[in-house]
């Protein structure tokens, strides 16, 4: 068999006339992702959590005359929250998983640019973001209740969802870059995707201070969160608000920029040495 | 003992016929202060079998790791078709590899993953999937085109594995430790695919192996390394010839006798004028030590240990020279630098 090497030694492969490797990595990716069942396994869960939200909520309106709004303003944040963690997962898995399974190595291998292959599973990592987006309309549409603010509310959440998840898709994506073992980047990645839910669990004082300003204005999650809340509840003026989306913007340019300009083109077989061992280490003690 | 003489000189211009396809000039690389690989050079021409020989921790997978541009080494470079080791996504589309201990998604037929990693290389989905066809054809799993990878046995895996490396056409294959976990079988298939692949393809492949039988077999040249530096590179002949002029191939033979027969076959030998001394192994085999001969390469020696033997008519189930097969040097060499 002649793979086409021309008289001058010159293999074919040697001119890329294909399609680009980012996407050709992305379609592996998505198949992997929703043939091999992860993905909808995931957005299963996702849905459980949806309607056990939504039921909640409903039950709890019945008994307290819950307003829509504040109804429609828990569900998309419950959306944000739950979507956003599907990412999270499949991205802080991505590379450390195949370190585990030593399928990294043929990839490695390709005269492919790393940015390309790195870029190829971020877009697929973040692809169930937008099904488990479009999952939750119903749940919302419903508790709505025919409520004005439905259509902003939801234009508003899909883009503050959107940022947000780019956020943690990419830290996951990162994690996962300088990490050897999928237990430790999961365990990493779940732990950052703990400590921003906490926020919302603290006393309202407390974010009133300026402590609490500052985690409020760092925790893309958190700024997403009031967003909805001060502008569908609350019905702030959108002037007031724009502060709220300083926080998911710059955070998903910085993690873009870390993501592609910084650890893509260091993506190796073994992890980072430095950082990678770092997290590994760190992630032993705590256990 | 070092031997570092070449068996192909890497000063060769490039664009002459059989010029070296892989010349490695002064390769280091270092863990931190662990020096993994020191003052690797060699050189490879097309259609020629490498072996790279040694113990483990010697050095071999992180050499081939630095050859095939997943390391970069310390210092010293290296050319692959000419191309050199500062331009490494152009020596990617020139090498194919098969890693040590590969991993293979469960999802996807053989074909699919053929077909994917032929786009990666540059190559359209059309001609990939027939390229791949080709290479699974080219392996023996031409019927299995369609099963899933997740269905193949650990001998599937490393053809398809093999076919992987080669979907670029590649001028130099690295294969390290490719018949790992394989029965006899299928590892002599597995090499037999190898060795076509040198001959058929013109092409140079560096095989990574502790089978030092299969390797005497099937390698042209050899490079033996130990602790991260090359003990010993030529040809199988040269490196055992010069092993033998330095003291390796010992003056002696190896002699297997029926169990029952081996004291009766001992005591026997050791009346045989010339002979030192016999010791035997845990399975079967008789070392007969033997003095300096006098006679060109000590035959009429050992003839007269096999006439001796026949005469008692003690069954003769097999007669070697000790020192001359690849394992001796091997042993030998990789001990003194351990020494």
């Amino acid at each position: 068999m002649s793979a086409g090497r021309d008289p001058g030694g010159r293999t074919s492969a040697d001119v890329r006339s294909s399609a680009p490797v980012w996407w050709l990595v992305f379609r592996r990716e998505l198949a992997d992702l929703w043939i091999g069942g992860k993905a909808l396994n995931l957005l299963i869960l996702f849905s459980v959590l949806m309607s056990i939200t939504a039921f909640l909520l409903a039950t709890n309106s019945e008994l307290s005359l819950t307003p829509p709004r504040m109804m429609i303003v828990t569900t998309l944040q419950a959306a944000i929250s739950f979507g956003l963690f599907i990412g999270l997962v499949i991205a802080a898995e991505s590379f450390s998983g195949e370190r585990e399974r030593a399928t990294l190595e043929p990839l490695l291998l390709a005269p492919a640019g790393r940015r390309q292959i790195v870029a190829g599973k971020y877009l697929a990592a973040l692809s169930p973001w937008p099904v488990a987006l479009l999952l939750s309309f119903p749940y919302v549409t419903i508790l709505a209740q025919g409520d004005i603010a439905l259509v902003p509310a939801l234009l508003w959440a899909t883009i503050l969802g959107t940022l947000v998840a780019v956020v943690y898709t990419g830290f996951g994506m990162l994690v996962s870059i300088w990490s050897d073992s999928s237990r430790t980047s999961l365990f990493v990645s779940l732990l950052a995707y703990i400590l921003s839910l906490l926020p919302a669990q603290l006393p309202g004082g407390f974010l009133a201070s300026p402590v609490g300003a500052v985690i409020e204005a760092t925790n893309p999650l958190e700024a997403a969160r009031q967003f909805l809340l001060k502008g569908f509840v609350e019905v702030r003026p959108v002037e007031e608000l724009w502060g709220l989306l300083y926080a998911p913007i710059a955070l998903t340019v910085l993690v873009l920029a870390v993501v592609f300009l910084y650890a893509a083109p260091r993506l190796r077989l073994e992890a980072t040495a430095g950082l990678g061992r770092s997290i590994g280490r760190g992630v032993e003690v705590a256990r | 003992m070092q031997h570092a003489g070449s068996a192909h000189a890497a000063a060769e211009p490039p664009g002459s016929p059989g010029e070296p396809i892989l010349v490695a000039q002064d390769i280091h690389r270092s863990y931190g202060s662990r020096r993994a690989l020191r003052s690797l050079s060699f050189s490879l021409r097309p259609g020629r079998v490498l072996g790279f020989l040694g113990p483990n921790g010697a050095g071999k997978t992180t050499a081939i790791r630095v050859l095939t541009t997943i390391l970069e080494p310390t210092a010293g470079r290296f050319e692959v078709d000419g191309v050199g080791s500062e331009h490494p996504d152009r020596i990617r589309a020139k090498i194919g590899v098969l890693p040590e201990g590969l991993g293979f998604p469960q999802q996807g037929t053989g074909l699919e993953y053929l077909t994917y990693f032929g786009q990666l290389y540059g190559r359209r989905s059309a001609d990939a999937r027939r390229i791949g066809l080709e290479l699974l054809d080219d392996v023996g799993l031409r019927n299995r085109a369609n099963s899933l990878v997740g269905t193949y046995s650990h001998g599937m895996r490393q053809r398809l594995g093999i076919a992987r490396a080669l979907v670029n056409d590649p001028r130099v294959v690295f294969l390290d430790e490719p018949t790992l976990g394989l029965d006899p079988r299928g590892q002599k298939e597995l090499l037999e695919l190898i060795q076509g692949i040198a001959r058929r393809r013109n092409a140079g492949v560096v095989l990574s192996s502790h089978l030092l039988s299969e390797i005497e077999g099937i390698c042209d040249d050899v490079v033996i390394m130990n602790s991260g530096q090359v003990v010993a590179k030529g040809t199988v002949a040269e490196v055992i010839g010069r092993s033998a002029e330095d003291g390796a191939q010992s003056n002696g033979v190896r002699v297997r006798v029926p169990a029952p027969s081996v004291a009766a076959a001992a005591a026997l030998l050791e009346a045989v004028p010339g002979v030192r001394g016999t010791a035997t192994d845990s399975v079967g085999w008789l070392s007969v030590e033997m003095g300096d001969s006098e006679e060109p390469e000590g035959q009429p020696d050992r003839n007269r240990l096999l006439d001796a033997l026949i005469r008692a008519e003690i069954p003769v189930l097999g007669f070697e020279v000790a020192g001359g097969r690849l394992q001796d040097v091997f042993l030998q060499l990789t001990a003194e630098a351990i020494e």
